[in-house]
């Protein structure tokens, strides 16, 4: 253990490369809180010095950093408390990028501030959990989206979080839409373009899920269109409460697009993400588990007591990651519903935490006659 | 597609493609009630509550208990005289002061839309029906109905005498239906609502609006209880008298009783500043949190409101000038902060608390959504000129600690009983 006479960080940095270098799914997750929590420690004593609201909540809750013995002891922060306030914890002159995510729900965007070492290590962070499902090499990357979502001027959102996530093994990148008067349609100009020349090549594509289904596959089909490539990897997130409701289940859709890739199903990955979390996606494996990297961590909460849920016990995602120098990015707590599947056993080899996503939190109206004040 | 749950005294599920079979019933079992004499209802419904508090299978839910107590044959004798002024009235002419026979009818079939907030508030609803001979249509969401069914049943094996006619409570049970549908459907929502003679909606804003707006008879009567909220003041004499940790006991209670889903559930606690700090006043409301009977302490919530109840707790933490006291699960949470406002409802048990200069500074926040006011004034001079200002800009209810929930007439200013009859006259010759 790392001795705790005061932050270093250098020594931070240091000890979170070599953790990420490691392969991301190699160790158990025993060996994860003696690994993760130092630095989170050290993190998190740069962040109470560095930013007064962070110190006052962890005062407030009575929080000595020294003291905590576990990852579970970790306060986590609500993540939409990045659309109410600064969580920067670098210089303000070390920020080199605000990531503004709009999410999924609400107006006000999430503030993610970034400066060069946290970039460095997400980026990193990414291209070791892609290595381990799709290689190394880089390959044509398609995207499933149009063009315009990766602008600088268009609103920074996990639909571009994604593309420009993904895109760090793309050998030359395709739009498969395009945006016209505010409708997405098929780019045929791109896809015509990628059957002539690219097909029986090795291919990656990213996508977001409801948008993949109601104007990709559909589109796709009326025109009748097929690819074939070597080897196809799909990343698709985001949108299955929208899917819930056309009531497709995830193996309908993995069948279906992978029939239009001339791919097998299990080559359709489903991941967990998020723009508070930029660097770590959680993947499915081929058993449909989502495993989580060695540089993060992942507890379910129950939603009364808030106690780390057992496996099987259906719970608040809470996410924990190393990754960030420049915000508060310990310990994220989501507004989303996940259960534990299992603890290193996973079949697929993949050592770790693995668990399923549920569903987001529904945002109910208080019902009844007990109501605002508001006339 | 409507579901009937109960109609013409039998139990069991049914789907109907409308409302013709229910009404016909309602229609004449509602005449059969009219014929028992207000007197003999209340003791049937007295004899309800009695077997309520015995009914082991629902005596422990929230709230029931309270129902058996005000089923009590006086609090409903009592009832019936603030509205009717003489319960005679509702069973036949009587000559009144101004030389006129006057009568109180019902209306006919009262067609209830009981909002999901308070799983007991379906069944107070239908007892004003009763206590007025009216019929009752009543929409209940599904997850309340199978208590206020096994309310119901015990209503079936009642008999009382009176007057040496013996009456069945069976004949109450005939005249009350109670059905479930898709609110959004409106057809459906349009078929419930021209079957009315009397509308009775509860329900937040958006609800009211939309099924006030739905097309009824012309002589239909409408009675709204729409969205309200309601908050506690406690003065510098209360804070610093004897009475104050019983005070905050039985606030604490009024906060977890419906788990603050209710009208009359308290959100905001104003303490007039006093010699006490806050701090020590948030430790003794603590304290009586922490000493709740577990089963309102832990009461089951959905995740949307576990969420509401993070993110409030996490907002207050990382404001400056703000502050949450809150145990590890959400059990209860306290929210500290110096801005004289009222809030908007998180529910949960969590309650804002505030220190103001004097209880006069709440006096403008009072607007008619303010249901009630939970009062800690021993002053009766101060109290009473409070209570004026209070309900003249909008309160409806000023209780004390503890009372907040009670239910009585009038509610919501609404003096309900009367609203659910027709008064009419007969010349004498």
């Amino acid at each position: 253990m790392m001795p705790d006479s005061g932050p270093d960080p250098a020594r931070i940095a240091a000890i979170r490369d070599a953790i990420i270098a490691e392969h991301p799914y190699s160790r158990n997750d025993g060996q994860r809180s003696g690994n993760l929590l130092p630095v989170i420690r050290q993190q998190l004593t740069i962040a109470r010095r560095s930013n007064p609201v962070i110190n006052d909540y962890l005062r407030k809750l009575g929080i000595e950093v020294d003291a905590m013995e576990s990852l579970e002891d970790v306060p986590p922060i609500p993540v939409q408390m990045f659309k109410l306030f600064d969580l920067r914890t670098c210089p303000e002159d070390a920020v080199v990028k605000i990531l503004q995510s709009s999410g999924t729900t609400g107006g006000v965007p999430s503030r993610i501030p970034l400066d060069k070492s946290t970039t460095l290590s997400q980026i990193r962070a990414l291209k070791s959990i892609l290595a381990d499902y799709m290689g190394k090499s880089r390959r044509i990357f398609l995207v499933i989206d149009h063009e315009g979502i990766n602008s600088p001027a268009h609103a920074f959102s996990a639909r571009t979080a994604g593309v420009r996530g993904l895109s760090i093994y793309a050998r030359k990148t395709f739009y498969l839409l395009k945006e016209v008067d505010g409708e997405l349609t098929l780019n045929m100009p791109a896809i015509r373009e990628i059957i002539e020349k690219y097909s029986g090549e090795d291919v990656y594509a990213f996508g977001f899920t409801y948008i993949i289904w109601t104007v990709f596959c559909e589109q796709i089909r009326k025109e009748n269109l097929r690819f074939s490539f070597r080897d196809f990897i799909l990343f698709h997130g985001g949108g299955w409460k929208k899917m819930q409701k056309l009531a497709v289940s995830k193996e309908t859709f993995s069948a279906s697009v992978a029939s239009v890739f001339g791919a097998a199903p299990r080559s359709i990955l489903d991941f967990y993400g998020m723009a508070e979390q930029t660097g770590i996606i959680f993947v499915d494996c081929p058993e449909g588990n989502k495993h989580v990297p060695g540089f993060s961590q992942v507890i379910i909460r129950d939603p009364f007591t808030l106690e780390p849920c057992g496996i099987g016990e259906p719970g608040f995602i809470e996410v924990m990651s190393i990754l960030a120098d420049s915000y508060y990015d310990q310990a994220v707590l989501t507004e989303d519903i996940g259960v534990l599947v299992g603890v290193d056993d996973c079949p697929c080899g993949r050592k770790g935490r693995y668990f399923r996503f549920i569903s987001r939190v529904e945002k109910a109206e208080a019902r009844g006659c007990g109501d605002t004040f508001r006339e | 597609m409507f579901t009937c749950h109960l109609a013409d005294g039998r139990f069991g599920e049914q789907s109907l493609p409308d409302l013709d079979s229910i009404t016909g019933s309602l229609t004449g079992n509602r005449e059969a009630l009219a014929s028992v004499p207000i007197d003999a209802i209340i003791r049937i419904l007295d004899a309800l509550g009695k077997k309520v508090l015995r009914n082991a299978g629902i005596n422990t839910l929230p709230g029931v208990s309270f129902i058996a107590l005000w089923l009590r044959r006086e609090n409903l004798e009592k009832l019936c005289e603030i509205n009717y002024a003489d319960r005679r009235y509702i069973d036949g002419f009587r000559r009144n002061d101004l030389n006129l026979f006057m009568m109180a009818e019902p209306r006919g079939i009262v067609c209830q839309w009981i909002a999901g907030n308070m799983p007991t508030l379906g069944f107070f609803s239908l007892v004003q029906a009763i206590l007025s001979k009216n019929a009752s249509l009543v929409k209940m969401p599904e997850e309340n109905i199978p208590l206020l069914l096994a309310i119901l049943r015990d209503l079936e094996t009642i008999t009382i005498d009176h007057g040496g006619t013996t009456y069945h409570g069976g004949t109450v049970l005939g005249s009350i239906a109670v059905v479930s549908f898709e609110g959004k459907n409106p057809g459906d929502s349009e078929k419930f609502s021209l079957a009315a003679d009397c509308r009775v909606i509860y329900g937040g804003s958006e609800a009211v609006r939309a099924i006030s707006r739905l097309p009824c008879r012309d002589h239909c009567e409408t009675i709204i209880f729409g969205p309200k909220f309601s908050f506690a003041v406690f003065d510098r004499e209360y804070i610093e008298s004897a009475a104050l940790d019983r005070g905050l006991d039985l606030l604490a209670k009024d906060v977890a009783v419906f788990n603050q889903m209710a009208c009359s559930s308290p959100h905001v606690l104003f303490l007039e500043r006093s010699s006490i700090p806050l701090e020590t006043l948030v430790g003794r409301l603590q304290r009586s949190f922490e000493t709740l009977p577990p089963a309102l302490k832990n009461q089951p919530i959905p995740s949307s409101l576990s969420s509401r109840i993070i993110n409030i707790r996490a907002l207050y933490r990382l404001s400056e000038g703000k502050n949450c006291t809150a145990p590890q699960d959400l059990g209860w949470t306290i929210l500290t902060d110096e801005n004289i406002s009222l809030e908007d409802p998180v529910q949960g048990k969590c309650i804002f608390v505030k220190e103001v200069d004097s209880v006069d500074q709440v006096i403008p926040l009072i607007t008619h959504r303010i249901q009630a006011l939970s009062i800690g004034i021993p002053d009766p001079g101060k109290r009473e000129r409070f209570a004026r200002e209070a309900t003249y800009r909008g309160v409806d209810r000023v209780v004390t600690p503890g009372a907040i929930h009670d239910f009585t007439l009038p509610w919501d200013g609404i003096m309900t009983l009367n609203r659910l009859v027709r008064w009419v006259i007969l010349k004498p010759t």
